[in-house]
């Protein structure tokens, strides 16, 4: 059987144009999508049961076992720090919320490490965005600044930028011009018209020389500044303000980098004064395929899009001391319950050696790095092949994520939901 | 079954010509019957409390992409409202845009069981709906967004009005939404290209068309869809000096096309009737607007009454935020939505200080003071753009009371006077004219008095609001404060017959209901089979049209939820 | 010798995210994309292993040429070899520095472990059935 139209849960692209072929609730062929989002598709190897550490090994265990060491965890812990988030649905991520609110954790998404600095920047100074369509459509600009969406999000290109059909440009690839601008020349600035290398840490000097450019304070600008030569960001400044449609697109290149988000400030500065000239459109290039969604959940529950602290009762946000890094590097939290995450590949070396310390419950479909240092992980489903739910793309465009195959392991919502019942019995009242 | 007796209740119920008469109130499984059995039932004492049906809005921003928007990139106002987790009631955040618990509860304690959300993208419907679930003490219904729909436009563009009704059919089925929005029409495309259209004669960039022959075409194929409720516009040229002769001309194209409610509503009106050629001669004009209203009974209009204090503006009319950008200096930001529309967000701070915001504090309440009748012109503040919605037990207080208004205009800026008629109205509205309109001038203006809502008739959804004052007892011309108190916060609040706020405490999880609209249309006239429809969908929206609409899961997340979708017999 | 380390997503990298027990994934996150000036200056060739001391520790990598990084810099695949020697601290951001990190690179002979094998190395328990 093929199914049309599935949506991909791997970037934030969420490109919902992908052909699947299941066979024997297996999927055994996949159409449209890139080679990410195949390779998961088509992902076997899934841990095949709950398992629970003993000493220097493993066993198995029950769901209801695990459940309730789960619960067990968070009851007891006086400090809880409820991290990961993102590549699930929308549903399960509701139910963390409210079992935060009840444990009085902490819950952060994995936007602290990836866009993290990108909302603190909006949270300063806002953000002038678009739906990708908008670009699809209008733009005859696009800049990829810190962003490598040939091997981060491979469909970018095709689906809305370079190779996108698009209503208002006749010929879309050629009336498009794309400049890259990066630290190193990536695949994807081999395909852009203009490439704009500049040193490691270098990004908010040449914002900053744009800006000034760009207000027609041309006479500042020094012979180059950050590798960059004074007559490339001339021109640069000369295509945005000439753009009918620009579309900036940044990446983990400015977030994570000296300035972080100062730097992403400064890139929407920029877009507000290109806007004086032309229309001009910003956005982060969103990682995993429901991060965006994490955001969302977490505001409308909480307030705020990550690093949530309930401690005292109420939504306590202050990222840098309610921010799961944080949290790990100083040793506070006592147990951590992690959903659709892998910290111990992709956390700093301090916090993976606070989380030996500590009880932890994994939730996922997989053994991963983080499975070395939990005491009970819970399968699940993957949402969007086993599993339904809500995801919101990189662009806030919300779509139901299908199931495709019956695979017999329970949703995130479905195991989360059940502790969450079981937490209220104790503490609500 | 379950059953409610509420006794000694003060009523007023517009609907049912009953006008603070002290009765009991019968309620059987959320409907309000003629009688229960007296002693089995639950018994509330109103003790001669002020009891209306349940609170309507309709015109708020509550949920939905540009809300949450505005929650996101605004700690400093989420750091401003916080409460813990207590009882059945979660932690909230949040002022002037709360969350969605902080939205329901706030609401629900000030007595409001019904909101609309004044503006869903419906690219994005999904998530407004899914907000809608975690807004658990009210029922809501979404205003559609067409303002810059393009496949709406081209059937203006051609003179298809039963084509631009065969779109706007689909995509209210398709999106679960309840009423058709124009925001800024045209001008949200002409956005696009940072542009904007400055009154309804001004084309739209290669659409060709005009607001003026959207504004008429989209009025007409309302009615061919006999859709509950009216056209919702925003009109062009929002906030802008001078912009009244704008609002006119929009409101002078319309007809008397329908015998049950009004054929236009026109919205937040109060940032539409300026008068000047810039801000310094800006002036009030509610003066004509409400004449011409008072003329016309096919207009409703709802006042978007500004109050002093900070908020956070928001609407889908993102040039218009783009120039308050402009103006203010403060962060901004700006949505659009392919082939639909736009939105901005900023945050603003209205003071008593500054002359162009006291003369808007101004015009709201002429708007209602001089619209003769109540029906005609709806209490909102747009919700947050003119203010929280928790200011509007103050602003029943000056709508009734002269004497408060004239202590509050003694605080404003000095040179107002010169600018505004306010201080000459000596109007004083009474219970019944408020009752109007807060509920029942709604839910007339709404089309969902058939539902049963805003009256309290036998038959009507038992959606009650006790107040704990005596109309008989408190003058409100003079003890106004004793009435802004009293709307702050019920007694009780009834949703379909179950107690879920009681003096400020929620007490219940809630079961809301999502209203939504289908027209039944004749297969030739299905946009789902309309290949040129489907082909521009599929090669332009980078959504495919199987994944666009709005699955039943969003209506119906859990078995006590119900959703209530409301047919109509299309002419198409 | 003293470069700057970047990490950064690749293709390669999240085609295995989801296999994290892959010997692919080992090889790709573990990987130190190097011009090949700077090999010549540190004696090594391509698929040599380096050790790389960063903040937090050291970790050993193995060496691809690339023409597209600087002399001076080094671009390793975000994982949990690069990680390994990241510190956690964040500038009260919830940010920690992933990417323009000083480190210090030589030659060595020592073997790059498996991804198990640095979980042990901080204290976990290798689950491998």
């Amino acid at each position: 059987m093929i199914v049309k139209d599935v949506v991909c849960p791997f970037c934030g692209c969420l490109c919902d144009d992908v052909e699947v072929t299941v066979e024997d609730d297996r999927v055994v062929a996949v159409d449209n999508a890139c080679t990410l989002g195949t390779s998961k598709f088509l992902g076997d190897h899934r841990l095949p049961g709950p398992i629970r550490r003993d000493g220097n090994g493993w066993k198995d265990i029950s769901y209801d076992e695990a459940i309730r060491y789960a619960v067990d965890m968070l009851l007891d812990a006086e400090r809880p720090l409820l991290y990961g988030w993102s590549s699930t649905h929308g549903e399960a991520q509701c139910v963390g919320v409210h079992m935060a609110e009840l444990v009085r954790g902490v819950i952060d998404n994995t936007t602290s490490v990836c866009h993290g600095p990108s909302i603190l920047a909006i949270q300063e100074v806002g953000h002038p965005g678009c739906t990708l369509g908008v670009v699809k459509n209008r733009a005859d600009l696009i800049i990829y600044w810190g962003c490598n969406p040939i091997d981060a999000h491979p469909r970018h290109l095709s689906r809305y930028t370079r190779y996108a059909d698009g209503f208002f440009l006749e010929n879309a690839f050629r009336d498009r011009t794309v400049i890259v601008v990066d630290v190193r020349k990536t695949e994807t600035a081999n395909i852009a018209d203009e490439f704009v290398q500049i040193r490691p840490g270098g990004d908010y000097a040449v914002l900053s020389a744009l800006r000034a450019i760009v207000r027609g304070k041309t006479d500042t600008i020094p012979r180059s500044v950050s590798g960059v030569p004074r007559e490339q960001l001339l021109r640069i400044a000369r295509r945005c303000k000439e753009a009918k449609f620009g579309a900036f697109y940044f990446g983990q290149g400015i977030t994570m980098t000296r300035g972080k988000y100062k730097n992403v400030r400064n890139a929407i500065e920029l877009v507000d004064e290109l806007n004086r000239h032309t229309k001009f459109t910003i956005s982060a290039m969103r990682g995993h395929y429901n991060v965006y969604g994490s955001n969302e959940v977490n505001t409308w529950m909480t307030g705020y899009p990550f690093g949530i602290d309930f401690a005292r009762g109420i939504a306590f946000y202050n990222p840098g001391e309610t921010t799961a890094i944080d949290v790990l590097a100083r040793r506070e939290c006592d147990a951590c319950l992690i959903v659709a995450s892998d910290p111990a590949a992709h956390f700093p070396r301090p916090c993976v050696e606070h989380l030996a310390e500590i009880p932890v419950v994994q939730i996922d479909p997989y053994a991963n790095a983080t499975t070395a240092f939990c005491n009970v992980q819970i399968p699940v489903a993957v949402t969007g092949i086993d599993a339904a739910g809500t995801a919101y793309r990189m662009d806030g465009v919300p779509l139901r994520i299908r199931k495709v195959i019956e695979s017999g392991y329970p949703s995130d919502e479905e195991i989360l939901s059940r502790m969450y019942a079981m937490i209220q019995e104790v503490r609500s009242e | 079954m379950s059953e409610l007796l509420i006794r000694n209740a003060c009523v007023i119920d517009p609907i049912n010509g009953i006008d603070g008469e002290t009765m009991d109130i019968a309620i059987r499984d959320g409907r309000i019957v003629e009688d229960v059995n007296d002693s089995t039932a639950e018994v509330v004492d109103a003790g001669g409390a002020l009891t209306l049906p349940g609170g309507i809005d309709s015109h708020t921003h509550i949920c939905g992409t540009k809300v949450n928007f505005g929650r996101y990139m605004s700690p400093e106002d989420m750091r401003a409202g916080r409460t813990p987790r207590m009882g059945r009631m979660h932690a909230t955040s949040g002022y002037s845009v709360p969350t969605t618990y902080g939205t329901s509860y706030r609401y629900s304690a000030m007595g409001y069981t019904t909101l609309l959300e004044g503006a869903m993208a419906p690219l994005e419907a999904r998530h407004t709906h899914e907000e809608f679930l975690y807004t658990p003490l009210q029922d809501t219904l979404a205003n559609t967004l067409f303002d810059g729909n393009w496949a709406v436009m081209e059937a203006v563009r051609d003179g298809d009005t039963k084509r631009v009704a065969a779109i706007i059919g689909w995509t209210l089925s398709a999106v679960k939404g309840f009423a058709v929005k124009l925001t800024n029409p045209g001008g949200t495309e002409a956005w696009g290209w940072g542009k904007n259209v400055s009154c309804i004669r001004d084309p739209v960039p290669y659409f060709e068309v005009t607001p003026a022959e959207m504004i008429q075409t989209i009025v007409r194929a309302n009615e061919l869809l006999h859709l509950p409720h009216s056209v919702h516009l925003h009109c062009n040229n929002l906030g802008t000096p001078g912009n009244y002769s704008c609002t006119i001309g929009s409101l002078g194209l319309i007809p008397d096309l329908n015998d049950r409610r009004q054929t236009l509503y026109a919205t937040h009106v109060q940032f539409h009737a300026y008068g000047g050629s810039g801000w310094d001669d800006f002036c009030s004009r509610s003066e004509p607007i409400a004449r011409f209203v008072n003329m016309r009974p096919q207009i409703v209009i709802d006042m978007g009454q500004v109050m002093f204090g900070k908020t956070t503006t928001m609407t889908a009319d993102g040039p218009m935020e783009f120039n308050l950008y402009r103006l203010h200096h403060n962060k901004w930001s700006n949505h659009d939505v392919e082939l639909e529309t736009a939105s901005g967000i900023i945050p603003v701070l209205y003071r008593r200080k500054n002359l162009v915001n006291s003369v808007m504090w101004a015009i709201g309440l002429e708007l209602a003071l001089l619209t003769e009748n109540p029906w005609q012109c709806l209490l909102t503040t747009d919700n947050p753009n003119g203010a929280p919605f928790v200011r509007y037990p103050e602003i029943i207080g000056l709508l009734m009371s002269k004497r408060y208004r004239d202590a509050e205009f003694a605080t404003v800026h000095p040179e107002t006077g010169h600018r505004v008629p306010l201080p000459a109205i000596e109007r004083e509205m009474d219970w019944h004219e408020i009752a109007v309109m807060t509920r029942s001038g709604q839910a007339k203006a709404l089309g969902v008095l058939e539902i049963g809502k805003g009256h309290l008739g036998v038959g009507a959804e038992a959606d009650v609001a006790i107040y704990p004052i005596r109309i008989d007892e408190v003058d409100p011309s003079v003890e106004y404060q004793k009435v802004v108190d009293a709307f702050r916060c019920t007694d009780y609040t009834i949703k379909r017959g179950r107690i879920v706020s009681r003096r400020g405490e929620c007490l219940v999880d809630g079961n809301n209901t999502t209203v939504w609209v289908r027209p039944k249309i004749s297969d030739s006239y299905d946009m789902v089979r309309d290949e040129e429809f489907v082909r521009k969908f599929d090669r332009y929206y980078t959504v495919r049209m199987s994944n666009y609409p709005v699955q039943e899961e969003y209506l119906r997340r859990n078995l006590w939820r119900r959703n209530l979708c409301i047919e109509t017999e299309a002419e198409l | 010798m003293k470069f700057l380390m970047i990490t950064g997503r690749t293709v390669n990298q999240g085609a295995y995210v989801e296999r994290k027990l892959s010997a692919q994934y080992a090889d790709e996150t573990s990987t130190c994309f190097m011009h090949q000036f700077d090999m010549m200056d540190l004696g090594i060739t391509d698929r040599e292993r380096v050790q790389v001391t960063g903040p937090c520790g050291t970790v050993v990598l193995v060496i691809a040429a690339s023409e597209d990084v600087n002399p001076g810099t080094v671009f390793v695949p975000y994982g949990p070899y690069a990680n390994h020697i990241i510190g956690g601290h964040t500038h009260s951001t919830g940010m920690p520095d992933f990417k323009s990190i000083e480190v210090e690179i030589e030659a060595t002979t020592e073997q790059r472990k498996g991804v198990y094998e640095l979980m042990e190395e901080l204290g976990g328990v290798a689950y491998d059935r």
